[in-house]
Order: C-alpha cells, then structure tokens, then sequence
C-alpha cells in the first residue's frame, strides 16, 4: 500500500528525519491560513498517490496568500494522473542549494535489501539511471542483518559528499533505512532531498510504501490513513482491494475469474489471442469457498459492460464442489442471463461439473484453457443466452 | 531418479493440526509420501491421521529424523516455523503458505543460504515426483511419471501445463512450484542445475509470468553452456498492463527487466523454444523425447 505523500512525512518525521514545515489541508480556506502561519512562500503539493505530479500541475509554488487559495483551489477540483484530488500539502518554501536522491528497495533477484543513492536527485532519476548509472550509488544488505552507520557514511562519501553535510546525509540514509525495516516496505525513498542554503538537509519529498502482505503488523499507520479508500482510482478495484481480492480492470467485456495470477493472466492473454476482449484480470487466490467465489462474481459483474463470464479454476487446497456451488449460487440469485464458461479441474471435479451442468453452465473438462478460451469468445458474440 | 524427494523421503507436516495441514496430510500419505511426525506447538501427544504430533521440530526430528519438512503455518508464524525447521537440521523445506510478508520471506532465503538447506516457496504448491513422492498440495491426478522435468512460478498454471504434457500421453520426472510471490527460497537456475544432473529428465518445461527476473536469470545460464538439456518455456501476462510504479527506486533496479516481452526475447535469445500458448509445450516437448 503505497502511503500519500503527507502519510510518509509524518513517519518520517516520527523517525527523526528532517521534513519541511507543513500540514495537509482540505479547502482553500484553510490552505491560506496554514500558508499565513508558515510564512512566505510556500509549496502547494496535490496529494494522490502516483508519482510525477509535477507534469500534471501537482506542485506548484505561491508567492503571497491570494495565490496560495487560487492555486488551492484549482487543485482541489482536479484530477491529477487519474485520481481526484481530496488534499493538498502545504508546506514552507526552502532555498535549494543542490538535490540529492536516498532510496531503500528490495532486489528481488539476489534476495537483499538495497540501499541507493545519487548526487543528483529530482523527477530525472530514472532517466540518469539509464544513462548514467555510476551516478547512482547501490548497496546491498542482508535482511538479516543491520545496515550500519559507516556503511551509510561510506555511501555519502561515494556520492561525493565530505564534512558536515557527509554526516547530516548519511544520518538521513540510515535513519531511512530504520523506517523502511520497521514498516515492511517495499519501498522507502526521498525524491528529491534537499541541502538547502544554510546547508541543512530535508526530505522535500517522500515515498512509503507499505508491503501488502505485511499490512496487519502496522494496523495503527492504517487506522490513521484510512486504507484503501482513496487510493484506487477505479471503483471496481477499490471494492474488491477492500474484499482482499485482486482485480484490475482491462476494458473489454469478457470477465475472467482464475484461480491464480498466472492461470488468469495466461487466460487473459488467450482470449485476447482468439479475438476477445478481457474485461478484467481477477485472481482468487487459494482460499476457493463457495461464498469468495460467490464475491469474485459479484466483483466482475459490477463491470456493466460483461457480456460473458470465464472461470478458469484449479483445486489444490479446496474441493472443487465448492467453487461450482459458488457459481451456481450467484447465477441463479443474480437471474444471470449472459454466458458462463467454467472450466475447472482438481480434488472432487466430477461432481462439481455434474453441479454446473445441471443449473445449465457450459463446463470444460480439459486442462487447456485455449479450449474455454475460444468457447467463450465465441458465446460472448452470440450474446444472451 | 527425482530430483529433491523419492518415495523414500521422511516428511514432517509442520501445522498439521491445522484444516488444511490435516488434509493435505491425508492427500499426500495416499500419494505415497512418508509423512512421519507432524508439529504444532502446544498440540503435543496428539496424532492426525495416525501421525504423532509434536510440539518442536527438535523433537519430531530426534524421534523420527525427518529429511523434509512441509510448512502449512499461518503467514504471521511462518517464517518462525521455517527457521525452527532449518535449525533442526531439515533441509529441504515446502513452504504452502501465501501471503507471507516479503521481508520475512527474505530473511527465510538468507537463513536458508547459510545453513544449506533447501527452501521451495512460500506460496508454492510444492514437488510431486509423479508416482513416487508428493511433497505439496497439487492434484496428483493431473501428472504422469515420465522424462520431462517441470518448473513453474505460478501453482495452477503448473497444473494447467503438466495436465495438458499428461494428456498428451508426456509423464514428468519431477515438477517443482518455487512460488508466486517476489522473494523464494529458490529460484528457476537453482532447479535447472539439478535437472542437468537428473538423469531421468530428458527435457524441462519452464512457466514464468511477468514480474521478476528469473526466466532473464535461466536465459543468462544457459548462454553459459552449464545446461545441456531443451528447455521449452511459456510466458504468462503478455497483455498484462505495465505494473503500477510506486516510486524510482524500483524501476532502477529492474532497468527495464521484468515484462513478458523481456523474458521472451531473452530465452529466445538463449536458443530456447518460448510457446506463444500453454497447449504449445507438448507439441514441442514431444518430439525431443523421440
């Protein structure tokens, strides 16, 4: 879960990492007076969560209080990368003297934690990445152990930095890196981190994104953020983010329930193959009930242009009888008319094909998806059944 | 030959006084499998299925000396229950349960590389030697004994592939799940090198997805030489939308790794057949095994 902007800054500065001076506001009213009590000028920060808001109009500067409840207000009735935005950052205006860019992440492929960072810091990152990766500084740790003190010195020393700033920097880094273990991030980064003219140093800007899987340990940030809520821009996901089922929305009008990601993304790459159009992607995960695949269904027919319905199913952990009195259930409830293709195989699949086909469902039996792949395709052209 | 486990394998069922420990305990046991002990703390001097129940690994090993564990603990616990199996001195361990946090699931793998132990998962459906040994949670009616040799990110895409290589009249040596989350015990290369060394696997088929970068990694391999056997290999997700970035520091590690257009061109590249669909593989794997 990736935090707003303003969520990130208060635990990094829980965390003793320097942050402006600021608060998130909701009106422009209230822009102008927290603006007022920071004092001349200040940055306004449209808080949704999704990088580069800069090219949107997302962070813009203002130079006396009128402006500060235009630019406000003009934000507050935007859209920015595809989400409404409910909030804005206010915060105190700091010379920038240079900016600087810390990062912790995870390398999948060697199994670390890394730690990077660059002399150069701000939205061109990725592009210097590519172009000029010995500008960026990695690290690797060992998730079972610390990342130490003079390591984050010898790190701000490869960037270049010497004296007093080497140390406020690396104290930055380490600190970072405290945040990113003790909240189950996947990524903890400062984009960019300022030195300002009197040479101190402050997370201008800040990414937290909290592990998904490690939600439940950090209950107490969630209980302050209000989890998914405003944080998905598509309904649809958003509902089913909140049933813990992952759904993403494609466009097209075939549903496609798999029990798996990489069964359903195999499935939805079929049937886009024989000339369909996936209306979404939606993984079940292993726990296959009756009443969670009753929930998979409700979730892919809030979608109101479905024509047709593909569940691909495997049984490894749960009985298969299960997922078919599942299907029966919501097409009989919901008086469903549009084709429904169940192919399902695993523990118990005889009986739940005998379950389908009597409530009038069309079941593949094989192990290839190519074949309920092209028969769904095909009823979804033929329409209602 | 298997790789990993034969019929010959003593198996602990770490959680099996759990709903699904106790009955994927059952499946395994009419599989084939030895399961000898199970362990859950606090359940000790109870038995499921006829197996005793202890409270430590410790003790379930000193009685039984297992050579495998399978964890079906809850994620909160799991990695505690992978460590207590390491430090017994099992070594090779099943990890089933999904959902684990992934700094948990990384410090599992550093553990693992330090004691040499073997972690397959977490959110695997395991191994199955068809016929001989299943140490997993997989439909045994779906594989076939035979020469191919499985590997596959994705649990049920697996399935989907060994059922259409057995309906295809193909048996599988071994097929192994190393789990569908970013950070596993093990990883494609790490099974490839004991399928070159398997001498009943002729041929390996290989399941990746999007995300990740080990089909990249077994591309890279291969170019070396070390592996001598075909590979065929499918990719899943090559209409999946550009993951949601979250931030820069992501996108600097992978460097444009990662997508299923990468790992295609990759394995291509390596001289390795890439099936544009699942149904595909058989129809290159056989004719290798003539």
């Amino acid at each position: 879960m990736k935090l707003f902007e303003f969520e990130s800054k208060r635990i990094f500065k829980a965390e003793k990492i320097p942050v402006p001076r600021g608060d998130v506001v909701s009106s422009s009213e209230e822009a102008k007076r927290r603006a007022a009590s920071l004092g001349m000028p200040v940055i306004l920060k449209a808080q949704v969560p999704a990088g580069r808001r800069a090219k949107g109009g997302g962070i813009r500067v203002a130079e006396h209080l009128e402006e500060v409840a235009e630019v406000a207000q003009d934000m507050l009735a935007s859209r920015i990368a595809g989400f409404h935005v409910h909030r804005v950052l206010v915060e105190h205006y700091l010379p920038i003297l240079r900016e600087l860019y810390l990062g912790i992440t995870i390398d999948d492929s060697k199994g670390k934690f890394v730690v990077l960072a660059s002399s150069e810091g701000g939205t061109e990152i990725e592009q210097i990445a590519a172009n000029a990766p010995q500008k960026i500084v990695s690290l690797k740790v060992d998730p079972l152990l610390e990342f130490e003190q003079y390591e984050a010195r010898r790190v701000a020393r490869q960037i270049g930095l010497t004296g007093d700033l080497m140390l406020k920097v690396s104290s930055v880094l380490w600190l970072l890196y405290q945040v990113f273990v003790k909240y189950d991030a996947a990524i903890a980064e400062i984009n960019p981190l300022i030195i300002t003219e009197s040479r101190d140093v402050y997370a201008a800007g800040a990414v937290l994104s909290i592990d998904d899987d490690a939600l439940d340990r950090h209950r107490d940030v969630i209980a302050n953020t209000g989890e998914t809520g405003e944080r998905t821009q598509d309904d649809i996901e958003r509902e089913a983010a909140e049933q813990g089922i992952a759904y993403v929305r494609l466009g097209g009008d075939i549903a496609v329930i798999g029990s798996g990601a990489g069964l359903a993304m195999a499935t939805v790459d079929l049937i886009r193959d024989y000339g369909g159009a996936p209306a979404n992607f939606l993984d079940t995960g292993g726990r296959i009930t009756r009443d969670h695949v009753w929930n998979c269904l409700n979730i892919v027919m809030k979608n109101l242009k479905v024509a047709a319905i593909l569940a691909n199913m495997y049984g490894g952990i749960n009985p298969m009888i299960e997922a078919a009195h599942g299907i029966v259930e919501f097409v009989r409830e919901k008086r469903l008319q549009i084709p429904v293709v169940a192919k399902i195989r695993g523990n118990f699949e005889k009986e739940a094909w005998d379950i389908l086909e009597r409530a009038g469902i069309r079941v593949v039996k094989t192990t290839q998806t190519e074949d309920a792949a092209r028969l769904v395709v095909e009823l979804s052209k033929k329409g209602p059944r | 030959m298997t790789i990993l486990a034969d019929e010959n394998t003593r198996v602990i069922v770490q959680g099996i006084t759990g709903r699904i420990g106790a009955v994927q305990t059952k499946l395994m046991r009419e599989y084939g499998t030895r399961i000898v002990a199970g362990v859950t703390p606090g359940k000790e001097g109870h038995s499921v299925e006829g197996i005793p129940v202890y409270d430590t690994v410790e003790d379930a090993m000193q009685k039984h000396s297992a050579d495998a564990s399978i964890v079906f603990v809850p994620a909160p616990s799991a990695k505690d229950a992978t460590f207590e199996a390491i430090e017994a001195g099992i070594r090779l361990i099943v990890i089933v349960t999904e959902r684990i946090p992934i700094h948990d699931a990384l410090k599992i793998r550093s553990f693992a590389q330090k004691a040499t132990a073997t972690v397959i998962g977490p959110n695997t459906p395991g191994i199955i030697s068809p016929g001989r040994v299943k140490i997993g949670i997989m439909p045994g009616n779906l594989f076939k004994a035979g020469n191919v040799g499985v590997v596959t990110r994705s649990a049920t895409l697996g399935y989907e592939i060994a059922g259409n290589l057995t309906e295809a009249g193909i048996g599988q040596s071994t097929c192994v799940g190393i789990g569908g989350d970013r950070a596993t015990g093990v990883t494609f290369v790490d099974i490839l090198k004991l399928f070159q060394e398997d001498k009943e696997t002729r041929a390996v088929v290989l399941v990746g997805e999007v995300g990740r970068t080990v089909e990249e990694e077994v591309a890279e391999y291969v170019k070396t030489g070390r592996f001598t056997k075909p590979i065929a290999a499918f990719i899943a997700g090559r209409s999946a939308p550009q993951e949601k970035r979250m931030g820069h520091a992501g996108a600097i590690i992978e460097s444009g790794r990662g997508t299923a257009e990468s790992k295609i061109k990759a394995l291509r590249e390596a001289g390795i057949a890439v099936a544009n669909r699942p149904s595909q593989i058989a129809e290159v794997i056989k004719p290798i095994l003539q």
